[in-house]
């Protein structure tokens, strides 16, 4: 909870609540600035080639210059298309991107005006819930562009789009649920408020969930966001060899830079996330002569760090194929997580009540054992079954 | 409830950006709309036929099968943030209701519900006897021409 609206609402409040949402939406635009000059920069260096190098020092400016650029570009409305919708969808994409952002703890608490407040936008007590919620949304507008459209190449883009974001739902919610179960809230500011103070090894390590979970759902979650996100390795929505620019072939001018947009921030938020949830947000030590405004710096060298791994990614992995992409969502990422999470929590509530932990330990594994080697039969006997069917269906066509 | 103010401020503030952005681009791009740019993509070819309305059914699946793993995950969210003072009760009934859904899983598995695999794997693959399919008359000097620096053939 925001102490800001501890002692009811006046127009004082209500001003530091518009200047704390433009300051918001300024530094989310900034860093999307910023970011996709980073990316094309550190791609080019990885690639061995100088990339962009004239709007600018070092080119820095390029992305500004794009922006500007697509505002002069005529605006083509294909002939096909469901109008209301394909003009609703840029909508749905970039909206719930700036939204997702606003419950993201930015620093600690400051003072503005006399008025205590968190250094984030909004602190609901559904945060969690909130962060997921927008997630669908963004999904809508994927999908409705694709099939408003009227032309192939978008709506195959776009049903992948929805199959693989509604796949890697899953996994990513059961992987943020860990985060959840340690905290006990769904406050964002609540999550990273419990992993300050003392950590482990004697405070060797920070009291990250990141350790207290165990690596398996940050593993999980990084790879179900990259995917929710539609970043490369997992960009089947706008693979450019098959499917020419996926659900946006038919979009040009702003249209396409709110797509593009959106992208770029659900990079930043999805990183953020990662950070909140598992990595203790913009806790650190506090930077001298800074006070509540290191929390802030700190976020910022944790956020630049993982932005870098997934530049990096970019530029490493190939592309997956699509039923190597199924595969991994449902019959990995999802039982596992779901299985971890599970674990986790009979082993919190055996210490509270006093169980024997390796008898939980054992359990544990036991079930793990048998569930795994019940999904291994299943995933077999499955393609087994699949090949027969289009076997035979393969008979009556020739 | 004073804690969503924040939060409608920003939807209200993103999509009037969004808003603004189409007007200005309306005010700035020009106009110039002809046949050949209202006509769907098709890398230059003039399309044959309307796009297409059926896809594979395994989309429709899978959007099914989420529903299932989205309510395991409602009910996970509340249990998650009091799971605590559930104590024992909270774990044995989450468990009984994880198996549940995990046995609605591994029966959508056997089924292959799932599996986007290609089924030209299981075919068999036609065998070929490398003795018959190779010619020892013809050699890469046979099959090759060889043309010299000057692009024309050896006389």
């Amino acid at each position: 909870m925001d102490p800001l609206f501890g002692h009811g609402i006046d127009l004082t409040i209500v001003l530091i609540v518009i200047g704390k949402t433009l300051a918001t939406f300024v530094v989310l635009l900034l860093g999307v600035l910023l970011l996709i000059w980073y990316e094309r920069k550190l791609i080019s260096d990885m690639q061995n080639r100088i990339g962009p190098n004239r709007a600018g020092p070092y080119g820095i400016l390029q992305t500004l210059a794009d922006g500007i650029k697509l505002f002069f570009k005529e605006d083509l409305l294909p002939e096909q298309a469901d109008r209301r919708v394909f003009r609703l969808a840029p909508y749905l994409s970039a909206v719930p991107a700036f939204a997702a952002f606003a419950v993201i703890p930015l620093g600690g608490s400051v003072s503005i005006a006399g008025h205590r407040t968190f250094l984030q936008l909004a602190d609901p007590p559904v945060g969690v819930l909130f962060l997921l919620a927008m997630s669908s949304i963004a999904v809508y507008g994927t999908m409705l562009a694709g099939w408003s459209s009227g032309s192939k190449y978008p709506l195959l883009g776009g049903v992948r789009a929805s199959a693989q974001a509604i796949s890697y739902e899953g996994a990513m919610s059961l992987a943020i649920a860990a985060a959840v179960l340690i905290a006990g809230t769904l406050s964002t500011h609540g999550i990273v408020a419990d992993q300050a103070g003392k950590g482990y090894l004697r405070g060797l390590l920070p009291k990250w969930n990141l350790f207290t979970v165990g690596v398996v759902p940050v593993v999980i979650y990084v790879i179900a966001a990259t995917a929710e996100i539609n970043r490369p390795p997992f960009d089947l929505v706008e693979a450019d060899s098959e499917l020419v620019g996926g659900f946006h072939t038919e979009y040009s001018s702003v249209r396409f830079a709110l797509f593009y947009l959106a992208e770029f921030m659900n990079t930043i938020t999805v990183s953020a996330v990662a950070i909140t949830l598992f990595f203790g947000g913009p806790n650190g030590p506090e930077i001298l002569g800074l006070g509540g405004w290191s929390g802030f710096l700190w976020f910022l060298i944790k956020e630049i760090l993982f932005l870098s791994v997934y530049v990096w990614i970019r530029a490493t992995l190939p592309r997956f194929r699509y039923d190597q992409l199924m595969d991994l969502g449902w019959k990995r990422l999802i039982p596992v997580a779901l299985y971890w999470l599970l674990l986790i929590a009979a082993l919190r509530v055996g210490q509270d009540q006093g169980w024997n932990a390796a008898l939980v330990i054992g359990i544990g594994i036991g079930a793990g054992a048998l569930a795994w080697g019940l999904l291994g039969l299943a995933a077999r006997t499955g393609a087994e079954q699949a090949a027969e069917d289009a076997l035979g269906l393969g008979e009556v066509r020739a | 409830m004073a804690q969503y103010l924040p939060l409608l401020a920003m939807l209200i503030l993103a999509t009037v950006f969004a808003g603004g952005s189409f007007l200005a681009s309306g005010l700035l791009a020009p106009k110039r709309p002809t046949l050949a740019k209202a006509a769907p993509y098709e890398c230059g070819i003039v399309p044959d036929r309307e796009p297409a309305e059926r896809f594979p059914v395994r989309f429709y699946l899978v959007a099914m099968i989420f529903i299932i793993f989205d309510i395991e995950i409602i009910f996970l969210y509340p249990w998650a943030v009091i799971f605590r003072q559930l104590k024992g009760f909270g774990i044995f009934e989450m468990v009984l209701f994880t198996v549940a859904v995990f046995v609605s899983l591994v029966y959508l598995l056997a089924n292959g519900a799932l599996d986007w695999g290609p089924a030209k794997r299981l075919m068999a693959t036609p065998t070929v006897d490398p003795a018959g399919a190779r010619d020892p008359r013809r050699t890469s000097s046979s099959t090759v021409r060889r043309i010299g620096p000057t692009g024309k053939e050896a006389a």
